[in-house]
């Protein structure tokens, strides 16, 4: 499971980086095509929900997804087979 | 099942401003309403007028959207004329306290088996900004230009003095607890009232310096002081900051009470 924004409900009022623990979600900088800012996310594989929901068959944390007050954020399947480029943080 | 069911898809996004505290507290009280586990066609929310009370139109159960200030009084009659629904109230500082004001001590008085969730953002936001019987004293409206000069009300302490069952506030900062003082509202036989103080960016944090949503709700997180805390300001002798407002379960009690389920 992988963190997403919908862009098609998201008002661009930045409450989810305020509440995030982990702080993935990142202010954003361009607006898009409705003219919103729409927040920008930080390595959302950090996110424990996206890592352990289906483990737990539960939703852990979920704090930014009770919070916003757009009902647009949420969990979606990962493609089964994604290249990712890693860096490594030493 | 999450929350998200117990909205209608269709009719998102809805219409409150950026940033406006409301799909919050929505939120949290259909995530509360989904644990308990209760067939959508046996659920009712009502609701007067007002942004807050606009809620029940976004979400797919029955529902009343009723003339300002009667949410209550139109849900008691829900109540009172069948038992077996879960009646929820959405509601206002407005709708509930000035012009409803004299249903919701009654119904509190009554005890009926409700639960109200009263989003208070301290201000008339539907219709522009006026001053509300919440809105803080100093604090800038279009009714107060200078800063409002009367004492608000305490919500939570009047639904107490008033006998309802059970009382909490939290703030659309405490999601969680807010999630949680919902369930135990919907549970707890009698008048249930929740009240969580949200911001209005448009009316109230324009006029009183939040330029940001988030200064607002960091406001409202840094002047909330748990009851416990409170509890032992108390018994230690120590003053009460006068600027911070309690959150936390106010009251929980069996008083005997009106429509509960047979
Ligand atoms: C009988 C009547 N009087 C006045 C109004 C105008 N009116 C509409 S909403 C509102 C205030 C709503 O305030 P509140 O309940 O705090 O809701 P908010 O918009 O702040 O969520 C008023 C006075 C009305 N619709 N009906
Ligand atoms: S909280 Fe929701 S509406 Fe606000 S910026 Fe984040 S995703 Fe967008
Ligand atoms: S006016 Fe205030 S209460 Fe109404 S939708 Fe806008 S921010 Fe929310
Ligand atoms: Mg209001």
């Amino acid at each position: 499971m992988i963190l997403a924004i919908d862009e098609t409900r998201c008002k661009g009022c930045n409450l989810c980086t305020k509440v995030c623990p982990y702080k993935i979600f990142k202010e954003g900088k361009k607006p898009n095509r409705r003219g919103i800012v729409v927040p920008e996310l930080d390595r959302p594989e950090r996110c424990t929900n996206c890592r352990l929901q289906q483990l737990y068959g539960r939703t852990l944390c979920g704090v930014c997804q009770l919070t916003c007050p757009d009902q647009a954020i949420n969990w979606i399947e990962e493609q089964p087979y994604e290249l990712k480029k890693v860096a490594i943080e030493y | 099942m999450t929350f998200d069911d117990w909205y209608r898809q269709d009719r998102l996004p809805h219409i409150f401003c950026a940033g406006c505290g409301n799909g919050t507290i929505i939120n949290c009280t259909l995530a509360a309403v989904d644990q308990m586990g209760w067939k959508k066609d046996d659920t009712v929310f009502v609701s007067g007028i007002g942004c807050s009370s606009r809620a029940p139109g976004y979400i797919v159960t029955d529902s009343l959207h009723t003339t300002h200030g009667r949410a209550i009084a139109f849900a008691t009659g829900v109540k009172m004329a069948n038992p077996d629904l879960n009646v929820v109230v959405f509601t206002g500082d407005g709708d509930l306290a000035a012009i409803g004001g004299n249903h919701f001590i009654h119904a509190c008085r009554r005890n009926i088996d409700l639960t109200v969730v009263c989003m208070n953002n301290q201000i008339y936001g539907m219709t522009g900004g006026q001053g509300s019987p919440t809105t803080p004293r100093g604090c800038f409206s279009t009714t107060t230009p200078t800063g409002c000069v009367e004492m608000p009300f305490d919500l939570c302490e009047l639904a107490i003095a008033a006998g309802a069952n059970y009382v909490s506030r939290w703030t659309s900062y405490h999601v969680k607890e807010l999630e949680k003082a919902v369930k135990v509202g919907l549970e707890t036989p009698g008048f249930s009232f929740i009240e969580a103080l949200v911001q209005c960016p448009t009316a109230f944090g324009r006029r009183n310096k939040f330029r940001q949503v988030a200064d607002h709700v960091e406001y409202l997180r840094a002047h909330s002081l748990l009851k416990a805390k409170r509890d032992r300001l108390i018994e230690a002798g120590e003053a009460v900051p006068d600027d911070m407002f309690v959150v936390g379960e106010l009251a929980r009690r069996k008083r005997p009470a009106l429509g509960v389920k047979p």
